[in-house]
């Protein structure tokens, strides 16, 4: 055996390295970005994998190393003991420090945007997450939600593109989360809190809604569509709302 | 020496590693599924050992000798057992297993539409098991509403085996259309666990809803059957169930195949002129609404239709549940379900179970919800008084509001 075992470990970073390399071509990586911060989102998210990437090949390579070099089998010198390297210990612990310091403080912009630089507009809609669907209700031609005008539906939200697009987030029972992989969106809905939620989605098209926060066991069948349309298709979508709802006969 | 010592630990190396190679393959292959059945409904069909010590006690009471009463007994028990199992399978001929179902040609369920929904999930290349993946949790195999979350959830999962349902577009005591069972698939039930599975393809909501309909009508076949089996109350032969089989099966046919002629068409009104004509039909609505004489709104919904009216009653599944316990010591523990009393509705979440729109609305108090105390008003009030009503009704979540802006409210009743 001997040696063996190293190439064996030698495995995990090659391998961890191709499945990264795979995935894009069969098509299992980022959803597609159609929003206007989403780039920004993934800026960061690339960043943190090639640093992380690299930190991780370089771990494993050295632990391949000392493995390969210190074999038991092969090596027939006496084992020697070190009280190790102070300054080194210092080298290794400043380094991640300064890194993270760098992350937080770069992160800060992307983060403002998405949490913080709230869009000067009214919500567009209230989503309430329950067990296991997504409740909508438009504000109706008032503007106001909770009037006898308000439009319901569930589990399809329809919304203009290229517009900033506002929506309260509220849950019914337990902690849901409200997922568009497509807008980079995630936010937690929490019992008893309303909380505002914004995107502007950049092309026309029907996008996932999904609960990415385990809310029970039917979390699986939480889904619904996103309906990014044109201004005129948005109306007539409302349109249509409005005269379903109202339908005497 | 050295050689036959790495040889055995090589040949128990070996040995482990075939045992896991035989577990993993177990794990991939399961361990043969066991074939899945209908089981019959113990509130309709108890038990022997319930029947005869109901019996039993009836027999004690009349103070008979105790030769008599076990001679009965054994009677009976052989009576029953055999009539149980004649029931059994005349069901199963007539309506298959849940994997395989079989529809009998004169009930007019569409044989591929279950095909697609019964059976396992998780067979390639095919649409299948579309019940086991979305409703069986819940709603059950049988479709008696004793799936294995029914017991957290408030109001529990319908049963389908009584061929009653509450949010229907039919008069009263009529089955619904497959579209009203459709629409509550698509919308949900909001105020209840029934979510909405809107983004199913219809083609899966099709199969869903015939599925549906064919577990109801085979849990009034069993119900109806039963009742008939009881009637004549000795050992049934062959012939004898053939022939209550087929009246049973053509009345229960009949029912569903009538449903789309007695769907409630509201007779239509002008629209209002003007805010005062509105104002004027919510006030006439709310004085009907009050009026205990006529249509007794109030009764259970309260004065305010906060659902406070003080009236205690029962849906007729939790009524079966409550009678056949109270003739059948110990069924209460077979039946998982604790008894709860209707809750007559709260008008002022802004929450309609059966649908938010006007004509959904007109329907619940013309035809009543089927299965519980709401009762038909179709013919203690004219049209335009229902139509007041359902004014009255729909601007009760927003009563506060008219009077002064509404504060910002975030915590409010569910949905």
């Amino acid at each position: 055996m001997g040696r063996f075992w190293s190439l064996l470990f030698l495995l995990v970073p090659v391998l961890g390295v191709a499945a990264f390399v795979a995935a894009p071509i069969y098509d299992h990586w980022l959803p597609e970005d159609w929003s206007a911060h989403g780039r920004q989102i993934d800026r960061l998210w690339y960043f943190i994998l090639y640093l992380t990437g690299a930190v991780f090949v370089a771990t494993e390579v050295v632990l391949f190393w000392f493995m390969w070099k210190y074999d038991g089998a092969t090596n027939t010198q006496p084992a020697a003991f070190t009280h190790g390297s102070h300054n080194l210990e210092v080298v290794w612990t400043l380094i991640p420090a300064a890194t993270l310091l760098f992350i937080a403080i770069m992160q800060m912009s992307a983060w403002e945007e998405a949490k913080m630089q709230k869009p000067h507009r009214p919500a567009l809609a209230r989503v309430t997450a329950r067990q296991f669907e997504w409740r909508i209700q438009y504000p109706g031609p008032d503007g106001q939600l909770d009037t006898p005008d308000d439009l319901h539906a569930v589990n399809e939200l329809a919304v203009p593109v290229d517009e900033e697009i506002v929506i309260d987030l509220e849950s019914m029972d337990v902690l849901h989360s409200f997922f568009l992989p497509n807008m980079r969106v995630k936010q937690d809905a929490v019992p008893g809190s309303s909380i505002p939620v914004w995107f502007k989605p950049t092309r026309v098209g029907e996008y996932d809604i999904v609960c990415a926060e385990l809310c029970g066991w039917g979390h699986y069948k939480m889904k619904g569509r996103l309906y990014v349309l044109s201004r005129p298709e948005y109306e007539q979508w409302l349109e249509n709302l409005r005269i379903q709802q109202e339908a005497t006969q | 020496m050295r050689v036959a010592q790495t040889r055995n630990v090589w040949r128990g190396s070996m040995a482990a590693t075939a045992a896991w190679a035989a577990a993993v393959c177990l794990m991939l292959t399961g361990c043969g599924q066991p074939e899945v059945e209908f089981k019959l409904n113990r509130l309709i069909v108890p038990p022997v050992s319930m029947v005869v010590q109901s019996r039993e006690m009836q027999l004690v009471d009349q103070n008979l000798p105790s030769a008599e009463i076990s001679e009965e007994l054994s009677t009976l028990r052989n009576t029953y057992l055999h009539n149980e199992e004649m029931l059994n399978s005349a069901l199963t001929a007539v309506f298959g297993t849940p994997d395989d179902p079989y529809a009998w040609p004169g009930l007019g369920l569409d044989i591929q539409k279950l095909r697609m929904a019964a059976g396992p999930t998780g067979v390639r290349g095919v649409t299948r098991g579309l019940y086991r993946e979305h409703c069986v949790h819940c709603h059950g195999i049988n479709g008696d509403g004793l799936g294995p979350t029914a017991r957290f959830l408030n109001p529990y999962p319908r049963n389908f085996q009584m061929g009653v349902f509450k949010f229907t577009s039919t008069n009263q005591g009529r089955k619904p259309t497959m579209e009203d069972l459709h629409r509550t698939l698509r919308e949900g039930i909001p105020g209840t666990a029934m979510p909405s599975f809107k983004l199913q393809s219809p083609a899966e909501i099709d199969a869903l809803a015939e599925y549906v309909k064919y577990l109801a009508i085979r849990g009034e076949v069993q119900n109806q059957l039963m009742t008939a089996i009881e009637g004549i109350g000795d050992p049934i032969d062959e012939g004898q169930l053939a022939e209550e089989l087929e009246v049973v099966l053509q009345l229960v046919a009949n029912t569903w195949n009538e449903a789309e002629d007695h769907v409630v068409v509201p007779v239509q009104r002008p629209p209002f002129r003007s805010e005062q004509e509105r104002l004027a039909s919510i006030e006439r609505g709310k004085q009907i609404f009050l009026n205990a004489g006529k249509a007794n709104c109030i009764g259970c919904h309260g004065p305010t239709g906060l659902g406070d009216g003080g009236q205690v009653d029962y849906d007729v599944w939790t009524k079966l549940q409550r009678d056949q316990e109270a003739r059948f010591p110990g069924l209460a523990q077979l039946w998982p379900l604790p008894v709860r009393p209707s809750e007559p509705r709260n008008l002022h979440q802004g929450i309609y179970r059966g649908g938010r729109r006007p004509v959904d609305l007109y329907r619940r108090i013309f035809a009543g919800i089927k299965g519980t105390p709401m009762p038909a008003q179709g013919q203690t009030l004219k049209p335009d008084e229902i139509w007041s009503v359902v004014d009255y009704v729909m601007s009760l979540p927003y009563e506060h509001e008219q009077a002064s802006p509404a504060p910002p409210s975030v915590h409010r009743a569910g949905l």
